[in-house]
């Protein structure tokens, strides 16, 4: 073969933006992988943990005598097993608690043989409590005299945020039109369908393993050991494959300390696994927001000022819930040119639930209302003014080279291409006015079109000082590639992506680069996987790392075939000559000579990426995101006035994704978030009483199912980021974000009736229509 | 949870009829019900665990002398695919949980849990079903008829006693003009648990609706019927002002409660929707 | 515990004989005696579809199905469906199709698109879209699911 090869010729293609399928899918399709809750390891017991099913109270004891007598039981623990360890945000939380704060509050645990045997245990272990006055509103917790929920914070007031731009009085006087209205945003939640797992292994030497389905397996250490009263050192993090995350597992959650206490303590490997009602109850929620929005705008269209007012219900302990503030205080003007802005958050502890970070992040939220805001004024200036509401966005939108107030530059921005983009392929301004005329008349179903639009960070968010990612790679004698990344898989796909990018660099077939990425002790240190990062950090670290090896390879063939290495190139499996493609010997060969040229060597790389933005400071404000990205939703909905049902039958999206890599990984990620947008603006939504979850199932939790899914008309916008891997910028949230608010402003279309409480449901819309005949 | 002592799983109708005599049985069916209560612990099992879906004779429509007769074990699936099922029971069977859930639900099952929002229940009342019960009495299997409408009693509570197995239901085959429609709330086509369902059946000839029977699912204890509707609107021309009445007696006839599912203003707002609604799919017909 | 019974099936191809108490579910013997795990727990009570398997050709939630029942009868997980590690054609097409996200939902899915295919084969999408309402998945928005078993019943578009 290798005489053959030697005439040949290898034309350069590229693999950047084809169809890449998923290296771990087959696997997945036929059962053969083995996700965290499928796994057992030798000697393993099972831990359950007691919640308290109560939202305020003291507890006066705890007797767990007959729980510890029932055969196969190995262990009950409280919170006085567990004294002075911390875990949370601001260190407000413990794996097991010595006062409830909240239904889910963890006050015992149990490690048996079997998980039958943990949950009898569990029915007898017998606690006193002496209830306490509960907090279940932000008004409530904010009385004078309320109850206190964390001593720490004796006014229950827990984070805030602030930032204001520019000079509000003035703007307020320039601005003929002020919208000014109230939007709460409600309570939902993840719903993977893998339920929350964590197995813990202590070994003699007092090192932790734990397997988890953790998005940060790096900090997580550090954010565990303080729970555990351990070194971070001490801990090896496994990555076993996961069903589903999407900012669920970016914090610690007690149950993951609760394990490897167990384990510690009876020197036996235990797994923690949740049942679905526990999940439901026992998982962090979105962030709920009542958000007092004001805009400001000129009678020419010309927006004035913006000013956010946001209320959070903190719960009981402080995850990533009430710091979402972050992003709404960009996001709050991002995308359209706000001279003048004024953002406050403050977070108010109560005995509720508490939030963790989701999909969209605090964007959401913001979005939900500023997309409105924008609809409405946008109808104001259409009907008073004569603008066509296009123009009105268009002559608003940012450009490529503006700063925003909060310091995002806009490197490359193309949200006026998503914009006519969106709008000519959806006939937006004619149906908008077509169905505003149908909508007087008689007739039971009304048609809708919105739109919304919004920015986010697509480039990582320099959260912590660094938001980088390490990459090691190697090659072996056989022209195989392994990539070692700090980054995780949770579905996402970065397996492929990292693939693709390193095949491509390195002119091997993507099957033939193999990921190693679910181990700490291996991988080199990453932020995690969230922020619509890790195809723009990883993805541009694995490219470094491959361009290194492929020098490095270069460098030898030149050596050896007497030719600069600048002519030469890495094609097919083999090295070519640049110019022709002209075979110059097979890459393996080439490989494996190297061991044996004059100076040694073997092909072992590694790379430490950090993109060029800013680390966030204290206040938040700072060129966060090494890229910003737009998209524009246009939903078209059919609105059945006397049920109140919302179908929402086409989606138009265009979103600035940079460059697309992974083609077939691009759409997916763009229609599974959208998925999430649609539950989050119709159907989803968990209903509290007294800080009690009263639907804690999928009969009552309404997912989307597959004939909720409208049909998607999905545009892709290059705006070639100069920072992103072959120009690609992080996609993943926006389609999340955008989707809720376009549906809003379409039923209103249809309806003529604002939302500002999500979610649509039939039963609030048919409600308000009804009401709206009344009078 | 509690612990079963024995596990029977008869071939015969008379077996099982006699295995129910000694009581302290659970009947399982399809298990759709059956399965998920007892693990979230709202009911447990009697000490015997009997399997009636090995009975022979149990599954199955047929149509003899003007009578339509559906075996206990028929499946919500096979109705919905059956061509001896009237249609407006295949629609119910349509609307019904998902694919997975309907090949494995029984119709016995779906009647014998007596939920207020059970599917199958609202078009057998429209179809002025009977159930039958077989009981063992002195050495022999022995069957009454009860008129479905008269056969619940409560949430999950019937007048079925522990020894009597439900073995089928039966109804006068439909005649030609016959109509009827079955609705039931949520925007999902299906795997929604009704808030509110509303069927109405009945012979609509020369422009006349007689013979009219109204059901209403999941708005009050039981599944019921809608006798001021049904008197409202039998012989009547079904005019737009008809219908609109019919509406507002369909919302005098229900008790609707609220919960985390709807209000009680919503399932009223749904019953005077859906009775117009299917009205009208009357008069098109 | 509740009395066992012995129980005789077949299972992707084999006889099984095991004893196992009467109010097991199919869904824990598959995956806690049987170490057949493809088949998902997501829910336990039917609204999910992770735990779809076929029982003598047609689709229930294993995790509603008392174990128990299955004597004499055939049963069919994700694991059967192809052969060993050879791909069925719907096992392929969801791969091909990118279909296939965090996968936990899949082997559900997949049983029963399979299931609705046999069923009928010139299935539309609208009926694909019923078939599958039973199986949730919280990644793909069913997109790309559709688009699969459309490939196999070669009714895109
Ligand atoms: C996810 C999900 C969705 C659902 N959606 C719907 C829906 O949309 N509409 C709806 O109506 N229901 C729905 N159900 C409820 C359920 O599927 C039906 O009620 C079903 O018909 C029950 O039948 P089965 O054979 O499974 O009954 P089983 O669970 O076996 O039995 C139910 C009860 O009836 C008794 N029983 C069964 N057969 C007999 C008999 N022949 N004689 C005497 N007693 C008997 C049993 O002892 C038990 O008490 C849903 C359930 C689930 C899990
Ligand atoms: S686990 Fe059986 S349907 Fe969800
Ligand atoms: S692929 Fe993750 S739930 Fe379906």
């Amino acid at each position: 073969m290798s005489e053959q090869v030697a005439f040949q010729h290898i034309e350069k293609t590229s693999l950047i933006g084809t169809r890449i399928k998923k290296p771990d899918a087959p696997a997945k399709a036929i059962g053969k992988t083995r996700y965290i809750n499928d796994m057992v390891l030798p000697q393993m017991l099972y831990g359950k943990i007691l919640h308290a099913g109560r939202t305020h109270a003291e507890i006066v004891s705890i007797d767990t005598s007959e729980a510890e007598k029932l055969p196969g039981v190995h262990l009950v623990i409280t919170a006085q097993d567990t004294p002075d360890l911390k875990l949370g945000f601001v260190k407000d939380n413990a794996p097991l608690k010595d006062k409830v704060r909240c239904e889910r509050d963890e006050v015992a645990a149990v490690a048996a043989e079997s998980e039958a045997i943990a949950a009898e245990a569990l029915k007898l272990i017998k606690v006193t409590y002496k209830d306490l006055p509960p907090v279940y509103t932000i008004e409530d917790g904010l009385k004078d005299g309320a109850p206190v929920i964390q001593d720490r914070f004796p006014d229950n007031k827990s984070l805030s945020f602030k930032f204001t731009h520019g000079d509000m009085a003035a703007a307020e006087q320039k601005s003929d039109i002020i919208l000014d209205d109230v939007f709460n945003v409600h309570y939902v939640t993840h719903c993977c369908m893998g339920t929350s797992c964590a197995i813990a292994d202590f070994d003699h030497n007092g090192k932790l393993t734990i397997y988890s389905q953790t998005q940060y397996p790096y900090n997580y250490k550090m954010d565990l050991a303080p729970a555990l009263g351990i070194d971070p050192g001490d801990i090896r993090v496994i990555q076993p494959p996961t069903g589903g995350s999407f900012g669920a597992k970016l914090d610690v959650y007690p149950f993951e300390p609760v394990a490897a206490i167990l384990a510690q303590k009876t020197g036996r490997p235990v797994k923690i696994l949740f049942d679905r009602e526990e999940e439901f109850i026992n998982s962090p929620t979105r962030q709920p927001a009542r958000m007092h929005l004001r805009t400001g705008c000129t009678s020419d269209g010309i927006l004035t000022f913006r000013a956010a007012d946001v209320m959070m219900d903190n719960g009981a302990y402080t995850s990533w819930g009430p710091t979402v503030p972050v992003i709404m205080m960009r996001t709050v003007s991002g995308h359209y040119r706000v001279p003048v802005v004024d953002f406050k958050g403050q977070a108010v502890y109560t005995n509720n639930a508490y939030a963790g970070s989701f999909r969209g992040y605090g964007n959401v939220q913001m979005t939900y209302a500023t997309a409105q805001h924008m609809d409405m004024l946008a109808e104001k200036l259409a009907k008073d003014h004569n603008l066509d509401p296009i123009e009105f966005r268009l002559k608003n939108a940012q450009k490529s080279g503006e700063v925003t107030p909060q310091k995002s530059f806009l490197r490359e921005c193309a949200l006026a291409e998503c914009l006519t983009t969106a709008a000519e392929a959806s006939d937006y301004v004619n149906k908008l006015n077509k169905y505003t005329a149908e909508r007087a008349q008689e007739g039971r179903y009304k048609r809708g079109i919105g739109l919304a639009s919004s920015i986010h960070n697509a480039g990582g968010a320099k959260i912590h000082k660094s938001d980088g990612c390490g990459t090691i790679l190697k090659m072996d004698d056989y022209a195989r590639v392994t990539v070692i990344t700090g980054a995780s898989e949770i579905g996402q796909g970065i397996d492929a992506v990292i693939a693709q990018i390193v095949a491509e660099e390195l002119g091997v077939p993507t099957e033939h680069v193999n990921l190693v990425n679910n181990d700490s002790d291996l991988g080199p240190w990453d932020v995690g996987v969230h922020a619509s990062r890790t195809t723009f950090i990883a993805g541009n670290g694995a490219r470094r790392a491959a361009i290194k090896a492929k020098k490095q390879i270069l460098a030898a063939a030149s050596k050896q075939a007497n030719v600069s290495a600048d002519e030469l190139d890495l094609r097919g499996g083999f090295v070519v000559q640049d110019k022709d493609g002209a075979v110059v010997t097979k890459l393996d060969k080439m490989l494996r000579q190297m061991h044996f040229q004059p100076e040694p060597d073997v092909v072992m790389v590694s790379d430490y990426y950090e993109p060029n933005s800013e680390p966030e400071g204290r206040d938040h404000i700072s060129d966060h995101s090494a890229a910003y990205s737009h998209a524009v939703h246009i939903a078209e909905v059919l609105v059945d006035t006397y049920t109140g049902e919302v179908k929402v039958e086409k989606v138009t999206m265009a979103q600035d994704v940079g460059r697309v890599i992974n083609r077939m990984g691009l759409e997916a990620q763009m229609e599974g978030g959208l998925a999430f947008g649609l539950g989050f603006a119709l159907s989803e939504e968990m209903i509290f009483e007294e800080g009690r979850l009263k639907n804690p199932s999928f009969r009552d939790y309404k997912l989307p199912t597959a004939p909720d899914m409208p049909d998607l008309d999905i545009h892709f916008i290059e705006s070639d980021c100069a920072e992103g891997p072959y120009g690609a910028k992080g996609i993943a949230e926006l389609p999340t974000i955008v989707v809720a608010p376009a549906i809003a402003n379409a039923v209103y279309n249809a309806t003529g009736i604002r939302f500002f409480n999500p979610p649509m449901t039939p039963e609030k819309v048919a409600r308000a229509i009804w009401e709206k005949k009344q009078v | 949870m509690s612990e079963i002592e024995k596990y029977i799983a008869p071939d015969t109708v008379s077996d099982a009829v006699k295995a129910l005599s000694s009581g302290g049985v659970t009947i399982l069916a399809g298990g759709t019900d059956l399965t998920p209560q007892v693990d979230a612990g709202r009911r447990s099992h009697a000490p015997t665990l009997m399997n009636i879906r090995r009975v022979d004779d149990l599954s199955g429509i047929t149509q003899n002398k003007g009578e339509t007769r559906i075996g206990c074990l028929t499946t919500v699936s096979e109705i919905k695919q059956s061509d001896l099922a009237p249609a407006i029971l295949r629609q119910a069977a349509d609307h019904f949980a998902s694919e997975q859930i309907r090949n494995a639900a029984t119709l016995g099952g779906n009647i014998c849990n007596a939920s207020p929002a059970g599917d199958m229940i609202n078009p057998l009342l429209v179809l002025d079903a009977s159930v039958e019960l077989a009981s063992w009495k002195e050495g022999a299997m022995e069957v009454r008829r009860e008129p479905i409408s008269r056969f619940f009693t409560g949430p999950g509570k019937t007048i079925k006693h522990d020894n009597e197995l439900l073995i089928a239901v039966v109804f006068d085959t439909p005649g030609p003009d016959f109509v009827g429609y079955f609705r039931k709330s949520g925007p999902r086509p299906a795997l929604e648990i009704s808030t509110v369902s509303v069927g109405i059946g009945g012979d609509y000839k020369d422009g006349a609706f007689h013979n009219v029977r109204v059901a209403f699912g999941a708005v009050g204890p039981t599944p019921l019927r809608g006798k001021a509707t049904e008197a409202m609107l039998e012989g009547q021309a079904l005019t737009a002002e008809v219908i609109d009445k019919a509406a507002r007696a369909a919302q005098d006839d229900a008790t609707p409660i609220d919960d985390i599912r709807a209000t009680s203003w919503y399932r009223t707002h749904l019953i005077a929707v859906f009775t117009e609604e299917l009205l009208n799919n009357v008069c098109q017909n | 515990m509740s009395v066992k019974t012995e129980l005789n099936f077949t299972l992707n191809g084999r006889p099984v004989n095991i004893e196992v108490p009467v109010d097991m579910t199919v869904l824990n013997l598959l995956r806690e005696n049987l170490d057949l795990k493809g088949t998902k727990y997501a829910c336990g009570e039917g609204e999910c579809g992770a735990c779809t398997i076929e029982v003598d050709g047609t689709t229930i939630n294993s995790c509603l199905m008392y174990a128990a029942d299955l004597n004499g009868r055939t049963v069919m997980t994700i694991e059967g469906l192809g052969a060993g590690n050879k791909m069925h054609p719907m096992q392929q097409s969801f791969v091909d199709h990118g279909a296939v996200q965090c996968g936990f939902c899949m082997p559900g899915m997949i049983i029963q698109a399979n299931y609705l295919v046999k069923q009928n084969p010139d299935l539309t999408r609208e009926e694909m879209k019923r078939g599958l309402e039973g199986n949730i998945c919280r990644c793909t928005g069913y997109t790309k699911v559709l688009d699969a078993v459309a490939a196999i019943v070669g009714a895109e578009g």
